[in-house]
């Protein structure tokens, strides 16, 4: 199994953790390496996601079972096509208590899928115990801490233990806010940026950008050989 | 050896999900390998018999050679569990015929396993059934059933009322089956399969289907849920009972 088949959801709690700019450095990341992606906005004022995405990114509602199943049928559907799901902080309780309640996790396993939820660590009580208990009441998905460097130095990372095989801190650097202008304003792709040099970006902006892009897409090529690897080893366990 | 086990699934009112309990418990029993068989007296229709029709026949409970079908082959027949979905309005007349064939006096002995589900609405209608079924069940293992079809709170609010229907009967028991999303209920409808089949991603005739993974998540998580009240129950303790021996039986 390979990242192409992982569901992939963004989450926390609190608001401007930076969830949607992790969301679309993700989908850009598939994107960059030729892959299948579609990605799901689970946000109250959604609209972010897609307006940078377009042909990528849609609207989710999970309010009723006619939402919840647009998006979860969606999720488990063994297509070859890796998913994102944004999941606002509105939708962040209402989203792990249904997906907990149909045995998303489980039926995503079932059908070689490999779900992972990035959680974007702050240092508030709220954030730190609904991550503990992610782990119970989603037990067969893999939690990823990933530490924003934006919103300051992680004092706090050993509240945030990885859980399990796979799973590990991810660091998400900061973005400059000189190079935030061009980054914030659609349609801007990451998956672009460190190949196409954009007109209205001057050369030195779009070398640091480009050189920011790589350090962030290094770290989710590891997170994903780790998630892999993760799967492998389970999948030798069981087979042994 | 187990002795014959009758379940009578009933109401006197109408729509208050008979059908439902029946084919969770037939799952139930399924799921613990214990075979069983099932009479839909909703003749000639049948809806217990559009979703399990393998093991499922369509009786006319008031006719004496469907009551010999279903009574006379209790000890002969391979599923020593037989799980009768009495029709609406039936429920009464039912027991009083089981008394007039010495059904009742049978159990009593304790030569078959007897258990009553009755069915209830939220309607002060439904409770009042309690009674006048109460005077007819004598021995049998009576489970008052709480169909939780919507928001209902069968009068918990008002002690009195609550007390003075679900107190009548000493020894009965209370079941509570949750409400099943309209939904889920809708799309098992439709594909007319057992509950688990439906789960399971499974057709009628075991094939891969392709029903919503939502909906079949809702259901699972019902009728977890619904299990777990037969568990807590101690349903399967009830099939195991052994045949007490003959003296005893003679002597009562």
């Amino acid at each position: 199994m390979s990242l192409r088949s992982s569901v992939l959801i963004v989450a926390s709690p609190r608001p401007r953790v930076g969830k949607t700019l992790l969301a679309r450095l993700l989908v850009d990341f598939q994107i960059y390496n030729d892959r299948e992606v579609a990605a799901f906005d689970l946000n109250a004022r959604g609209g972010a996601l897609a307006q940078f995405l377009p042909r990528h990114a849609a609207l989710a509602d999970i309010v009723d079972v006619k939402g919840q199943m647009a998006l979860f049928d969606r999720l488990v559907a063994d297509d070859g096509v890796a998913k994102v799901v944004d999941v606002g902080h509105e939708a962040f309780e209402s989203f792990v208590t249904v997906a907990s309640k149909i045995g998303f996790a489980e039926e995503a396993r079932r059908r070689r899928l490999a779900p992972a939820v990035l959680f974007m660590t702050t240092p508030d009580f709220t954030s730190v115990e609904s991550y503990k208990a992610l782990a119970a009441r989603m037990p067969q998905v893999t939690p990823v801490p990933v530490h924003n460097a934006i919103l300051g130095n992680a004092q706090y990372r050993d509240k945030y233990p990885p859980g399990g095989p796979g799973s590990a801190l991810v660091q998400l650097p900061i973005l400059a806010p000189a190079l935030r202008k061009f980054s914030d304003r659609p349609p801007f792709s990451f998956a672009q940026a460190p190949t196409t040099a954009a007109l209205d970006i001057p050369l030195e902006k779009h070398l640091e950008l480009t050189h920011w892009v790589r350090r962030v897409f290094l770290e989710l090529r590891e997170m994903e050989l780790r998630l892999l690897l993760a799967d492998l080893q389970s999948s030798l366990e069981i087979r042994s | 050896m187990a002795k014959p086990a009758v379940f009578l699934i009933g109401a006197d009112k109408g729509g208050v999900g008979k059908t439902t309990v029946a084919r969770t418990l037939l799952d139930y029993f399924g799921a613990h390998q214990t075979a069983v068989r099932a009479f839909d007296t909703e003749s000639p229709r049948g809806t217990l018999k559009r979703f399990h029709p393998d093991v499922t026949e369509v009786v006319d409970v008031t006719q004496v050679a469907d009551q010999m079908k279903i009574f006379d082959t209790l000890g002969s027949a391979d599923a020593k569990v037989t799980v009768i979905d009495v029709r609406a309005g039936l429920l009464s007349s039912t027991l009083r015929a089981l008394t007039d064939i010495g059904f009742i006096d049978s159990a009593k002995k304790g030569q078959i396993t007897f258990a009553v589900f009755h069915i209830l609405g939220p309607s002060i209608a439904s409770l009042q059934e309690i009674a006048e079924t109460a005077d007819i069940v004598g021995d049998a293992s009576y489970f008052l059933v709480k169909n939780f079809i919507n928001n209902a709170t069968f009068f918990e609010w008002d002690p009195a009322t609550y007390n003075s229907y679900f107190r009548k009967i000493r020894g009965a028991m209370e079941l509570g089956v949750p409400k099943l999303n309209e939904l889920a209920c809708e799309q098992v409808e439709v594909a007319s399969v057992p509950f688990v089949n439906f789960i399971g991603n499974k057709n009628g005739a075991g094939d891969a289907a392709n029903y919503s993974f939502v909906l079949r998540g809702y259901v699972r998580h019902w009728l977890g849920n619904v299990w777990n009240e037969y568990d807590r129950v101690k349903l399967m303790d009830l099939v195991a009972a052994k045949q007490e021996n003959t003296a005893r039986q003679a002597a009562g």
